[in-house]
């Protein structure tokens, strides 16, 4: 549908299959963040004119004068929740996943891996982080997402790789509790290293995984 | 020191219309909840009404409060459709959105996608606005009005089922709920009847009604709402500032004073001179004119104005203004009954009115119930006022729908000539139409739009238009029916069925009724707030308060001063 008749229309391309995954998505937040600050407004919040600095979304106050972005500490919790890099359930449920995928005959899987693009397709079962949190993450002096690994179907596992598997067990256990500090951290700078300290043991887990390919 | 200018983003725009219809959501429908609003101080106050809901949130947000301040003023106009105002806003700004998405035209004028996103919606809210202009009412008039049903206003009394009161019933079943509706709506309609002006058309006397509500109903707290009942006469909301002396029998005459009877002597920067030229020399002589002299003089002259008034028989004074002390006296002197301070409002009602009048006490058990009920009732009047406001049009363009409609429903039918009457085929949209509530303005209207789109997509330039516009009024319904979506489909398909056997629905379908004119009023009112929103490019914060309040803010009890401290 042209609407001023300009034939600058083979710029546009219908949105592939992941864009209308992350439009679905986005749109989904959306409504959540509207739901939000709806309910906020409600309880007797202003809606500020001014909108948040990382975010974008627009700002409630509350009636002690204290500022509120729903996006920012709300919603992005729940997103955290699937990221691995920042979650200990879900990194424990990834490896997990990748551990069972590993020990089943997957013949066939390996071979379509194989074939196919070697960085962009993943297993149905690991959960894929969600593209609105790659925009958060950018700012707000995050580390930025470990790219999803694939599976490692293709190979058997090795028959002893207890060392590694030490080392896991120990990398988890240390983002376990990097992970309840962060709940409870009231101070910036320590949420900010505790961040930092998980990020680094996803990438330490993910090296642990590689080495054991 | 200046905040930075702030561009305006269509994602901005969606967010702020989103929460405001995150808040109104819960409210809306013949189920929807009410919201309960409290005070610091203890005061509580239960209301579904969307406009009482939105303006009495705290909104510091300029889109926010202009979007606000479109729903107060299509309120105060139809008195209807606060929260189905804010639904299909942001149904329509969802759907312009998407448009605007897939097709953002960067061309050499625009530099970023975001501003030629912004310019896609623009036009698009444009367009929309244009087609509702040109061709909505003729749309109406083929594709709704004929499956609807016409109240005449002639035959319209206080009886319990006639369609007027039905109309009122469900017009208050979804304000103040279902146990008082159909008193309410008896009510109502007793009080309309009484003001029927017998060889005017419907618009004045109720015009009549809407402006002088304020002096024709009168609040009282403490008793239930079913307390609440006509009586003859006025009443004049103050008490009498002299003691009360009963009438001896027969008419009570009433003398209206808007000024004071007694002048005051010296407001300040005024200048009294004093002098008489009538008296002679002598007295005029050395101080012989004081201040005294005068105030004997103004006395007597009070003196004689009331042995006047009592020998004309008057015994009780309206007066506009306080009057002074010496008057009170002298009238209590007199035998005559001093009302002071009396509104303008009621003192034009008395002095015009030339009927025997009758007004409205309304009970309520608290100030805020009480007043949500007359508020109710106002906001009733001026929906009745609305439906049977006359709208003309050209009489060209509704005998061009017609055609194609014929058209259409001969390719249906195969008949050569419809098989179904139009009320009326020269002015519109005729006065007092009525449809059942329940989504079928919404239905209809879409399948006429869809209709329309598909008879003449060659030479007309709205297709688009017409059809985000159709798909943006499915939301109300939906809405409506969201606790089931099986029974929105059993809706429109009911009505859609009636559409093609020629039936009315109206005969089908149980539900209350709602008024045609209203639904036509609220959408154009919407396709203007688009418009507005989209016309806005820059916000820009000041720190100094730039424009007066608007008339709204004035009114709110709830919202209070503490805003403007912090501004």
């Amino acid at each position: 549908m042209a609407l001023n008749g300009d034939d600058e229309d083979f710029e546009w391309e219908p949105p592939t299959e992941a864009e209308m995954k992350v439009i679905q998505a986005r749109r989904e937040r959306q409504d959540k963040i509207s739901k939000l600050m709806g309910d906020y407004l409600l309880k007797g919040y202003k809606m500020l004119g001014d909108c948040c600095d990382t975010c974008g979304t627009i700002l409630l106050q509350d009636r002690q004068q204290k500022n509120y972005c729903v996006s920012c500490q709300e919603l992005d919790s729940d997103v955290d929740k699937d990221n691995p890099a920042l979650n200990a359930q879900a990194a424990l449920s990834q490896v997990r996943e990748r551990q069972l995928a590993s020990q089943s005959p997957a013949s066939s899987q390996s071979a379509e891996l194989n074939g196919g693009p070697s960085s962009s397709h993943i297993g149905v079962s690991v959960p894929q982080p969600r593209p609105e949190h790659c925009e958060g993450a950018a700012a707000g002096g995050r580390a930025p997402l470990p790219p999803p690994a694939v599976p490692s179907t293709s190979a058997p596992p090795p028959p002893t790789v207890l060392a590694p598997t030490q080392a896991e067990d120990a990398v988890l256990t240390k983002l376990r509790w990097a992970t309840n500090q962060l709940q409870s951290s009231a101070s910036l700078e320590a949420s900010i290293q505790l961040c930092s300290l998980i990020s680094s043991c996803a990438n330490s887990l993910r090296s642990l995984k590689e080495l054991s390919q | 020191m200046m905040r930075p200018v702030e561009h305006l983003h269509l994602e901005h725009v969606l967010q702020t219309v989103g929460a405001l219809e995150a808040v109104v959501l819960r409210s809306f429908g013949p189920h929807g909840g009410q919201v309960l609003f409290t005070r610091d101080t203890g005061q509580a106050m239960l209301s579904r009404s969307g406009t009482r809901i939105l303006t009495a949130l705290r909104l510091e947000h300029p889109l926010a409060r202009m979007v606000v301040e479109c729903v107060w003023r299509h309120n105060a106009k139809t008195g209807d459709g606060s929260k189905t105002f804010i639904l299909l806003l942001a149904s329509l700004l969802r759907m312009i959105h998407t448009a605007a998405s897939k097709d953002p035209h960067v061309s050499l004028t625009h530099n970023s996608k975001e501003a030629a996103k912004a310019a896609t919606a623009r036009l698009l809210a444009d367009k929309l606005l244009a087609f509702a202009l040109d061709e909505l009412d003729d749309l109406i008039s083929v594709g709704v009005v004929p499956y609807g049903c016409v109240l005449s206003w002639k035959d319209f009394t206080a009886k319990t089922q006639s369609p007027v009161q039905k109309l009122l019933s469900s017009f208050f079943y979804t304000r103040l709920g279902q146990s008082n509706c159909d008193f309410i709506s008896n009510l109502l309609c007793e009080m309309l009847t009484h003001w029927k002006f017998q060889h005017d058309p419907p618009s004045g006397s109720l015009q009549f009604i809407n402006d002088n509500f304020p002096a024709l109903h009168t609040p009282v707290l403490g008793f239930p709402i079913s307390c609440s009942r006509l009586i003859e006469g006025q009443v004049i909301h103050r008490d009498f500032a002299t003691p009360l002396t009963e009438p001896d029998g027969g008419s009570v005459k009433v003398v209206v004073f808007t000024g004071h009877l007694q002048p005051k002597l010296l407001n300040a920067g005024e200048v009294l001179e004093l002098g008489c030229e009538a008296l002679g020399e002598q007295e005029n002589r050395g101080n012989g004119t004081s201040i005294l002299h005068y105030s004997t003089f103004a006395e007597i002259s009070l003196e004689y104005v009331f042995s006047n008034l009592q020998s004309l028989g008057v015994s009780v004074l309206l007066s506009a203004v306080k009057q002074s002390a010496a008057v009170l006296s002298l009238a209590t002197q007199a035998e005559i009954c001093v009302v002071e301070c009396v509104s303008e409002d009621e003192l034009s009602l008395f002095t015009h009115v030339m009927v025997k009048p009758c007004s409205l006490v309304i009970c309520g058990s608290g100030e805020g119930q009480t007043e949500q009920y007359a508020a109710a009732f106002q906001e009733a009047i001026r929906m009745v006022l609305t439906t049977w406001e006359p709208l003309n049009t050209r009489p060209t363009t509704a005998s061009k729908m017609v055609i194609h409609s014929h058209k259409s429903t001969s390719l249906h039918t195969g008949d050569t000539k419809p098989t179904y009457g139009f009320p009326c085929q020269n002015s519109v949209l005729e006065p007092g139409c009525v449809v059942p509530a329940g989504g079928t303005f919404e239905f209809l209207l879409n399948h006429a739009l869809l209709q329309h789109i598909s008879v003449c997509d060659n030479h007309e330039s709205f297709p688009a238009a017409s059809q985000l516009l159709a798909n943006a009024l499915l939301s109300v319904p939906r809405q409506i029916y969201s606790h089931s979506p099986r029974y929105f489909l059993q809706a429109q398909a009911m009505v859609l069925g009636s559409v093609q056997n020629h039936v009315h629905p109206f005969v089908m379908l149980d539900s209350g009724l709602e008024s045609v004119s209203c639904k036509y009023h609220l959408v154009l009112a919407v396709l203007q707030c688009v418009t507005r929103l989209f016309q806005i490019d820059t916000m820009l914060h000041t720190h100094t308060r730039l424009n007066t309040q608007s008339r709204r803010l004035a009114n709110i009890s709830w919202e209070d001063t503490e805003d403007e401290a912090e501004n």
